[in-house]
């Protein structure tokens, strides 16, 4: 198994429920691997689990040379992981500036340049850089979250449910970025319950159900219409 | 002209209670769970000042309290680092009602230890800026109050900068509306969190050698700085640091100039009448707003 993002063997569990089993999936860089399930299918587990936010067994679990399993959030961060949640979750008391700025580390100069940057590459954000986050739209809040993420330019992106609450028309938008973002080198990992957008910019697709991979390949053989897909999708 | 004099003694007032209130919702932001010490935090501030005041004299060094403060600032900071230690950090995974517990344990600590080392009897902190009273436009004004103004508001507004125009302020922020989501972003949150303990303990150490030259220090009087500064808080709005300062100054407001008008019962009548009717009228407190996501 190859990739810039390795995961063998990851299980996470709450109170003895196995909520993610025995899971193993790599993302290469440069390529998006969409992660589909049914609501509950252990999609967001698993994310919070690679990030760290939840505790988990692994077997194993890296990026590039880097051994992500047994650190913290916060150097797993540093490694080069970027994570986007489910809900966008921008503070909300801080301005749109101060959201992409926050999680980087350099020197003020560097920071405005990155931010311009960001700005520049989200141009619906460059109108509101001085507004408090929660005064944006829910479109707006996405592309800043993932703005966020990427100014601190990982290595592998993770989304859970980026398009969710989002209008047909905003939620393509944010699909053709991520595409753009992963043609720049970046390993994407996208939690998605709309299996049809997720699979028409997707390079491979892992279905997950009751928290074990039921099926897996390139996205381009899958068919968001095949009746057994449709099936796992609805749990 | 009295009334300018109890202005500026209310203001005075006002800004040594900010300076209680900022430190408790700075933890309380910070940590996402009240600090019960933080009035205990307050009352050894002002057994620093006497303490250090006490020592130093019998060495033969007589030091005017300004240049007291930066050392009582320093060992409050520490006493804020142990609350960090015992209260918080063994705690830090576990729900907000035990790190709350926890601090009422360290309150009652707190207490014992100074009534059992500096006994029962109330004693003086050294002023800030001894002299007669100053005449300004024909009125008298004391030194300390005008001096309890000055550093009150110079250290409300470093702190204010810290968190707006800073970096380690943004993330600071950031740590207080999201830790998890912080730390994803490589955000150290609990040494954020270890910092606003040190800090918040600075400032509660600051306000207690500041109240401590004209309302006494005793080792009981924590528990009192606790409810005014839980008061500030749920006046101006749980968490937010320019309603803390509205609200300490609104406290301040009620024990000068209603006590004056009327009485000091009357006017601790009043103030909570008038909490009530704030929390009637916004529950969530007077800066408190509905933050939420939009879809």
């Amino acid at each position: 198994m190859t990739g810039v993002l390795r995961i063998e063997g990851l299980s996470v569990s709450y109170g003895g429920a196995l909520a993610v089993d025995n899971v193993a999936l790599a993302v290469p860089a440069g390529r998006i691997v969409a992660l589909l399930g049914a609501n509950g299918a252990g999609k967001s587990s698993l994310l919070q689990a690679v990030v760290g936010l939840v505790p988990s067994t692994v077997r194993q679990l890296s990026l590039g040379d880097t051994d992500l399993a047994g650190l913290s959030p916060e150097r797993r961060a540093d490694a080069g992981l970027s994570y986007v949640p489910e809900g966008r979750r921008v503070f909300p008391g801080l301005t749109v500036r101060e959201n992409i700025e926050v999680g980087m580390d350099a020197g003020a100069a560097e920071r405005g340049a990155r931010v311009a940057g960001m700005l520049a590459l989200f141009p619906d954000l460059a109108d509101k850089a001085s507004e408090r986050a929660w005064r944006l739209s829910g479109g707006q809040q996405q592309m800043l979250a993932i703005a966020r993420a990427l100014v601190r330019r990982p290595r592998a992106l993770l989304l859970d449910e980026p398009s969710l609450g989002l209008a047909p028309r905003v939620a393509q938008d944010v699909f053709h970025r991520l595409r753009a973002i992963a043609d720049d080198g970046v390993a994407v990992l996208l939690a998605e319950q709309n299996a049809a957008r997720a699979l028409a910019i997707a390079d491979e697709a892992v279905v997950l159900a009751h928290g074990s991979i039921l099926l897996s390949g390139a996205a381009a053989r899958l068919s968001p219409d095949d009746p057994v897909l449709t099936g796992l999708l609805a749990g | 002209m009295v009334t300018a004099q109890l202005l500026v003694n209310a203001l005075a007032l006002g800004a040594a209670y900010a300076l209680v209130a900022l430190g408790f919702v700075l933890v309380l932001n910070a940590a996402g769970a009240v600090n019960f010490a933080q009035g205990d935090m307050v009352m050894l501030g002002g057994v620093a000042a006497v303490t250090l005041s006490g020592l130093l004299t019998l060495a033969g060094v007589r030091l005017p309290g300004v240049v007291l403060l930066p050392l009582v600032v320093v060992v409050s900071g520490l006493v804020g680092l142990l609350v960090a230690a015992l209260g918080f950090w063994p705690l830090r995974d576990r729900p907000p009602a035990a790190m709350f517990v926890a601090t009422i344990a360290l309150a009652a600590v707190f207490e014992q230890s100074a009534m059992a080392f500096f006994g029962p009897e109330p004693r003086t902190a050294p002023a800030l800026w001894e002299g007669a009273a100053l005449m300004i436009g024909g009125v008298a004004f004391g030194r300390q109050p005008l001096a309890l103004i000055l550093v009150a508001g110079l250290c409300v507004a470093g702190v204010y900068l810290l968190l707006e125009r800073t970096q380690t302020g943004r993330r600071f922020r950031a740590v207080a509306q999201d830790r998890d989501m912080a730390r994803a972003l490589g955000i150290r949150a609990a040494r954020l969190v270890v910092g606003a303990f040190a800090l918040g303990g600075g400032l509660a150490g600051l306000a207690g050698a500041l109240l401590g030259h004209q309302f006494f220090v005793h080792a009981g009087q924590g528990p009192a700085y606790m409810v005014k500064a839980y008061i500030a808080a749920a006046i101006g709005g749980w968490g937010s640091v320019p309603g803390a300062l509205l609200g300490a100054l609104l406290i301040a407001l009620f024990e000068t100039l209603v006590s004056a008008a009327l009485s000091a019962v009357w006017a601790q009548a009043l103030l909570y009448l008038t909490l009530l009717i704030i929390l009637l009228w916004r529950p969530q407190g007077l800066f408190g707003e509905a933050i939420g996501q939009r879809a």
